[in-house]
C-alpha cells in the first residue's frame, strides 16, 4: 500500500477512536461506565436485522447531503446550505407525490417526484452558484442564510397549503403507500433510496474524475485563474456544480419523504446538512468515502439513540461522538502534512547523500 | 413604536457584541467560523453560572472564560496547525452544541419545571432616560447596551488610531511585514481570536441570562453566524457593524413583535422571521464595494 494511502487510514483510524474515548471521558461525568456504554451501543445495532438496516436507513440522506458539500468543495466553493436545498426537496416531493398519487401509476408518481425535486433543489442551489458569478457574492454567506428561509418557507407551507386534512398540527398528510419507495428486505425499513445513494456517489466520483466536467470542475477549484487563462468559463461552473450540490441535498429529501416518513413534518432530521459536511470532512472530499463515512454516522446515530433509551444517556451523546471525530480527524489532516513533509525531507537527504 | 425600536437596541446589543469581535479578528486575517459555536457555549456557561451561583455577573464570568476555552482551540487549530478554517469552524460548533446539551443534562438531569434565572434588569439611566423617544430607546436598557455604547466607538478608535490597531489590520493585509517588524503574527491573530471568544461568549449569555433567564439547545439558531454576516456587511470596520446591527436588531424586534402580535392575515409570521436571513442575502448580493482583509481566511506561513 502506499505511504499517503496507509497515512490517510491509519490516522483516520486513531481519530475515530479519539473521538470514541474524549466521549467516554463525558460519559464518565455522567456516573456510568463508559465501556458498558459502548458495549450497549455495539450490541444494539447488531441486536436485530431491523435495527442493522436502521444503520442504511440513516446513512441515505447523509451520503447526500456530504456529496452536496463535497462536490462544490472541489471547485474550492462552500455550500454550507445542504439542510435548506434538502427542506426544498422534502417539500417539492411531498406535494409532488400528494398531487400526483391518485392521478399517475406509482412508479410513474415516483419518477416524476424525483426529478421535480431535483430539478426544485436544484435551481434553488443554483441561485447560490448565480449570486457569486453574476454579482460575486459571498456563497458561504448566501448558502447558510439560504437555509433558515428554506426553513421558514417550508413551516408556512405546512402550515397553509401542506396542512393535514384534520388541520390540527403542522404537517402534511401521509401518502398513500403505493408512493412508498420499495423495500429492500422485508421486515426492514431498508429502501431502495439506499442503493440510489451508493450509486450516486459512485457516478459523483465518475463525473469528478472521469469526465471532462468533472476535469474543469477541479481545475476551477484548484487555481480558478489558471482555468479561466485555458479557457474554461468559471462562471457556468459555478452555477452548475452549485446546481448538482442543491440537486444532491434535495435528492436526501425525496429519499426521507417517499422512503421513510411518508409525511412531512416540522423541523424533522434538522441535522443532517451539518453531519453532512463531517461526513465529507472525514471521508477527505471522495464520494467513495463518503459511502463508509456515512455508514459510520448512521451507525453511531441508531447506536446513539438505543443507548439513550437502555442506559439514560442523553441522545445528545451523538452530536459529541461526532463533534469530537471531526476535531480529531482535522488534527489527523494535521499530522498526514507533517509526516509527508518529514517522508519528502527525508527522500531528498538520501538523495543529496548519494 | 418605542417599544419596538427600544427592543431593536435590545436584540442588538449582542450582534454588536458578536459583529466587533469578528471585525477586529477578521482584520488580523482569521475568520472565527466557530462563532456561533462560541455564541452555543457563552448562552450555556452564562446559565449554568449565574444559576449555581446565584449572581449573573459570575454568570458572564463563566460566558467569558467558556468562549475563550472555544476560541483557543479554534485558534490553535487554524492558526498554529494551519486548518482549514470553514471546516475547522463547523466542526467545533457541532462538537460545542454537543457538549453544551450534554453537560446541561450532567448538572441539572431531567429538571420537570424548566429552569430559569431572573435576565439582567433595565437600568435607566437618570435624566438621559427622560428624553422623549431617544432617551426612553438608548437610554432604557440593561447594562451590556451600555457596555457595548462605550465598546464600539473604543474598538473603533483603537483600530484606526493606535499603533496596536495597525499592526492588527497588517496582521491581516501584510503579515510579511508584521513578521520583519519583529512582531509575532501567529500571537496577534491568535490572541485576537481569544477577544472574539470573549466578546463572543458575552453575547451569547446575553441570551441566555440576558434577556430570556433560561437556556435551550437552540437559544441561538443562527444569531452567530448573523453576527459572522453584519461583519461582512459592514465592511470589516466597526462603524459599519454598529450600522449592520441597528438594521438586523430592528429586524428581528420586528419578528418577536409581529409574533406576540398574534396572526397577521396578510404577512405570515415565518416571513418576518426571515427577514434578517433575507436582508443577508439581498445584501450580500448588492454590497459592491468590499473592502475585505486580504488574507483573510489563509493560514500565515512563516519561512524557515
Amino acid at each position: 500500500m502506499n505511504a499517503k494511502l496507509r497515512d490517510l487510514f491509519v490516522t483516520n483510524i486513531m481519530a475515530i477512536v479519539l473521538g470514541f474515548v474524549a466521549s467516554g471521558i463525558m460519559i464518565l461525568f455522567l456516573n456510568k461506565n463508559p465501556i458498558d456504554a459502548y458495549y450497549v451501543l455495539l450490541t444494539s445495532i447488531l441486536r436485530d436485522q431491523y435495527t442493522f438496516a436502521d444503520i442504511f436507513v440513516k446513512a441515505t440522506p447523509l451520503m447526500f447531503t456530504a456529496l452536496a458539500f463535497a462536490f462544490t468543495y472541489k471547485a474550492n466553493l462552500y455550500n454550507i446550505g445542504a439542510q435548506g436545498q434538502f427542506y426544498i426537496g422534502a417539500v417539492i416531493a411531498v406535494a409532488g407525490s400528494l398531487f400526483f398519487e391518485n392521478i399517475l401509476p406509482s412508479w410513474l408518481t415516483l419518477f416524476v417526484v424525483l426529478i421535480l425535486t431535483v430539478l426544485g433543489a436544484g435551481i434553488w442551489g443554483s441561485f447560490i452558484g448565480f449570486v457569486k458569478a453574476r454579482y460575486n457574492a459571498n456563497e458561504f454567506l448566501v448558502s447558510l442564510m439560504s437555509t433558515y428561509v428554506a426553513l421558514a418557507i417550508m413551516n408556512y407551507l405546512l402550515r397553509t397549503v401542506l396542512i393535514e386534512g384534520k388541520g390540527e398540527y403542522p404537517q402534511s398528510d401521509p401518502l398513500n403507500s403505493s408512493v412508498w419507495l420499495p423495500k429492500i428486505i422485508s421486515g426492514t425499513r431498508l429502501h431502495i433510496g439506499f442503493v440510489l445513494a451508493v450509486l450516486t456517489c459512485i457516478g459523483i466520483w465518475i463525473l469528478l474524475y472521469k469526465t471532462p466536467l468533472g476535469y474543469r470542475i477541479r481545475a476551477v477549484g484548484y487555481n480558478a485563474e489558471a482555468a479561466r487563462m485555458s479557457g474554461i468559463n468559471s462562471k457556468k461552473i459555478y452555477i452548475l456544480a452549485f446546481f448538482i450540490s442543491g440537486a444532491l441535498a434535495g435528492a436526501a429529501g425525496f429519499t426521507e419523504v417517499n422512503g421513510v416518513q411518508h409525511m412531512l413534518v416540522q423541523g424533522f432530521n434538522a441535522d443532517i446538512g451539518t453531519a453532512g459536511i463531517g461526513i465529507a470532512i472525514l471521508a477527505n472530499g471522495n464520494p467513495i468515502g463518503i459511502i463508509f463515512a456515512a455508514i459510520l454516522f448512521g451507525a453511531l446515530k441508531v447506536g446513539g439513540t438505543i443507548m439513550g433509551q437502555m442506559s439514560n444517556i442523553p441522545t445528545s451523546i451523538i452530536e459529541l461522538m461526532q463533534g469530537f471525530v471531526m476535531v480529531f480527524v482535522i488534527l489527523a489532516y494535521f499530522l498526514r502534512t507533517w509526516l509527508d513533509n518529514n517522508r519528502e525531507k527525508r527522500k531528498l537527504q538520501k538523495a543529496v547523500l548519494k | 413604536m418605542i417599544n419596538l425600536l427600544s427592543m431593536a437596541i435590545m436584540m442588538g446589543t449582542p450582534l454588536l457584541f458578536g459583529a466587533i469581535a469578528e471585525v477586529i479578528a477578521e482584520r488580523t486575517g482569521v475568520m472565527v467560523t466557530a462563532i456561533e459555536g462560541i455564541f452555543i457555549v457563552g448562552a450555556w456557561a452564562g446559565f449554568v453560572g449565574g444559576y449555581l451561583s446565584g449572581s449573573l455577573a459570575i454568570g458572564f464570568l463563566f460566558a467569558i472564560i467558556a468562549g475563550v476555552i472555544v476560541a483557543s482551540l479554534y485558534g490553535w487549530i487554524c492558526i498554529y496547525l494551519k486548518q482549514h478554517q470553514v471546516v475547522t469552524g463547523v466542526a467545533i460548533n457541532i462538537l460545542v452544541l454537543g457538549l453544551s446539551a450534554f453537560l446541561y443534562r450532567v448538572i441539572f438531569g431531567v429538571p420537570t419545571i424548566p429552569l430559569t434565572v431572573n435576565p439582567l434588569a433595565v437600568i435607566p439611566i437618570p435624566l438621559l432616560s427622560s428624553i422623549p423617544v431617544i432617551g426612553e430607546v438608548l437610554f432604557n436598557q440593561n447594562i451590556l447596551t451600555y457596555i457595548i455604547y462605550i465598546i464600539a466607538p473604543l474598538s473603533y478608535f483603537m483600530l484606526y488610531k493606535t499603533s496596536l490597531g495597525l499592526t492588527i489590520r497588517s496582521a491581516g493585509e501584510n503579515p510579511e511585514a508584521v513578521d520583519v517588524a519583529g512582531i509575532n503574527v501567529y500571537k496577534v491573530r491568535f490572541l485576537a481570536v481569544l477577544f472574539a471568544g470573549a466578546m463572543g461568549g458575552i453575547a451569547g449569555a446575553f441570551y441566555s441570562i440576558g434577556f430570556l433567564g433560561l437556556f435551550t439547545t437552540n437559544i441561538i439558531g443562527g444569531r452567530g453566524w448573523i453576527a459572522f454576516a453584519i461583519c461582512f456587511l459592514g465592511n470589516w470596520n466597526p462603524k459599519g457593524a454598529i450600522i449592520g446591527t441597528l438594521a438586523f436588531g430592528f429586524a428581528e424586534a420586528l419578528a418577536i413583535y409581529m409574533q406576540a402580535k398574534g396572526g397577521n392575515s396578510f404577512f405570515p409570521n415565518e416571513l418576518f422571521i426571515a427577514i434578517p436571513y433575507i436582508m443577508t442575502i439581498v445584501l450580500t448580493i448588492s454590497r459592491k464595494s468590499f473592502n475585505i482583509p486580504t488574507k483573510l481566511g489563509i493560514p500565515y506561513k512563516k519561512e524557515n
